[in-house]
C-alpha cells in the first residue's frame, strides 16, 4: 500500500482503511497473488532504494547498499543466526536518521514484511551459528579453472608441498 | 538570552544560532565531521544526529529554539553513531596503520571517542583512484568521505571552485574542476584552505608526512571531544 516505501499488508488485514491515520497512500497500491515470492518483491523494491538514493546522508547512501547486501545474503541461503537481527539494524539505522523520506521509507519493504512474515525469513536461515558471507567454491572457481584442477582439496595440497 | 536545555543541562543562545553552535559556545561536544566553524553548514555525515523534542534532527543544522528539550548524549544515540562511523569506515578504504594522517584524522578521532573498535559491517572495498599529478598535494579518493569541506573551502574561502561532488548514492564521489580532472590543471595552491580543511586523509601535502611523529600528534594525547571544544570555541 503506497509504493515500494509504503507498507505491506496481507489478505488477513483487508478490513484495514485508506487513510492517514492508517494505510497512508498517495494512491498507490499493488495486489500480488499467491504466485508470487515475497522474498523477490522485497528484493525488487529494496534494490530500487539503492538505485534511487542520492547519496547526500551516509545512512541513506551507504545504508541502502547495505540493505541490499544482507537481505541478498539471506535470500540466497546464506544467512545464518543473527543475520536477520542485523538486517533489522540496518533497516532502524536507515529509518531514523537519513536525511529525507527517501531514506527514512527505503526499509519499509523488509521492515513490514519481517513484521508479518518473520517465520520466512527465519526459514531461509542455515542452522549454524555462522555462514561467511560468501562462498569459498564460488570465490574460487576462476582459479581452479584456470590451474585446471576442480578438485575440493586442490588448496590444501598446495600448502602440503 | 533564550535557553534550551542539552541532556539536562541550561543552555543560553543567540537568535539565529544552531543547535550545535549553542552546544559549542557551552563547551558541549556533539559528535561531527561534515561540520566546521565559520563554514556553511551541510548536514550529511549524520554524526551530529540528536533528539530535538523527541525528534531526530542535525545539530549542526537546526536551528536552536527557546525551551527546546535536546538529548545527544543518551547510549541510543550514542550506538547509532558509532554505526555511522562504521558504515563510513566500510564505504571507503580506511586502513589506519598505513596512513600518514593517523592521529591527526577527524574520522580516526571521532571513531575513538565514540569506542568503535571494529568495522561490524563487510567491507565494500571500492576501486579508487589516487590523483598524485599535483607537485604539491595528494588526493586520495580511497579515504573520501564526501563532507564537502573541501568543496566548500575552494568555494567559500579560496574562491576558486576547484572541487565539486558527482554521481548519485554509493557511486557518489569527489571531482576536481579542471577539463583534465586532474589537480594539477587546478589553481589549487598548499596555501588554500580546501588543501588543509580535510577532516581524514584523502587530501594531504606532500613532504610533511611524518614531521609530526606518530605519538605526537593532536589526537595521540587529547581526545577529539576537547580538542574540537578548544578549537572551535567562540568561533
Amino acid at each position: 500500500m503506497g509504493g515500494p516505501s509504503g507498507t505491506f499488508i496481507t489478505v488477513e488485514e483487508s478490513h484495514r482503511l485508506l487513510a492517514y491515520e492508517d494505510l497512508a497512500t498517495g494512491g498507490s497500491f499493488i495486489v500480488f497473488n499467491n504466485s508470487r515470492s515475497i522474498f523477490q518483491i522485497v528484493k525488487n523494491f529494496t534494490d530500487f532504494f539503492a538505485h534511487e538514493s542520492c547519496g547526500f546522508c551516509t545512512p541513506c547512501r551507504v545504508g541502502t547498499s547495505l540493505l541490499q547486501k544482507q537481505l541478498d545474503k539471506i535470500v540466497l541461503g546464506h544467512g545464518s543466526a543473527g543475520d536477520v537481527v542485523e538486517l533489522e539494524r540496518i533497516a532502524g539505522l536507515l529509518r531514523q536518521y537519513s536525511h529525507c523520506g527517501l531514506g527514512q521509507t527505503a526499509a519499509n519493504p523488509v521492515l513490514t514484511t519481517l513484521e508479518r512474515y518473520p517465520e520466512l525469513y527465519q526459514q531461509q536461515l542455515k542452522k549454524i551459528s555462522y555462514e561467511p558471507g560468501f562462498d569459498l567454491d564460488a570465490a574460487l572457481q576462476v582459479a581452479r579453472q584456470m590451474a585446471g584442477r576442480n578438485d575440493a582439496a586442490a588448496h590444501l595440497q598446495q600448502v602440503e608441498e | 538570552m533564550a535557553n534550551l536545555t542539552i541532556d539536562g543541562q541550561v543552555v543560553g543562545f543567540e537568535p539565529g544560532q544552531t543547535i550545535m553552535e549553542a552546544a559549542t559556545a557551552a563547551g558541549i561536544y556533539i559528535p561531527h565531521l561534515c561540520h566546521k566553524p565559520g563554514y556553511t553548514p551541510h548536514g550529511s555525515c549524520k554524526l551530529c544526529s540528536v533528539k530535538v523534542n523527541g525528534r531526530v534532527c542535525s545539530a549542526c543544522t537546526f536551528p536552536a529554539a527557546d525551551g527546546q528539550q535536546v538529548i545527544s548524549q543518551s547510549a541510543e544515540l550514542q550506538q547509532d553513531r558509532r554505526h555511522i562511523t562504521q558504515l563510513l569506515f566500510v564505504e571507503g578504504n580506511h586502513f589506519c596503520p598505513s596512513c600518514e594522517k593517523t592521529g591527526q584524522c577527524q574520522l580516526q578521532a571521532v571513531a575513538y571517542e565514540l569506542k568503535m573498535h571494529d568495522n561490524h559491517f563487510p567491507q565494500f572495498y571500492p576501486q579508487r583512484a589516487l590523483d598524485a599529478s599535483h607537485p604539491d598535494i595528494v588526493l586520495d579518493h580511497n579515504r573520501c568521505i564526501f563532507c564537502n569541506l573541501c568543496v566548500r573551502a575552494s568555494r567559500e574561502k579560496d574562491g576558486k571552485n576547484v572541487f565539486g561532488i558527482s554521481g548519485r548514492g554509493i557511486h557518489k564521489h569527489l571531482i576536481v574542476n579542471s577539463e583534465s580532472g586532474l589537480l594539477k590543471d587546478t589553481q589549487l595552491t598548499v596555501d588554500d584552505a580546501a588543501a588543509h580543511v580535510c577532516p581524514t586523509g584523502a587530501i594531504l601535502i606532500r613532504n610533511t608526512a611524518y614531521h609530526v611523529p606518530i605519538g605526537q600528534r593532536l589526537f595521540d594525547h587529547q581526545p577529539i571531544s576537547e580538542v574540537s571544544l578548544e578549537h572551535d570555541h567562540g568561533q
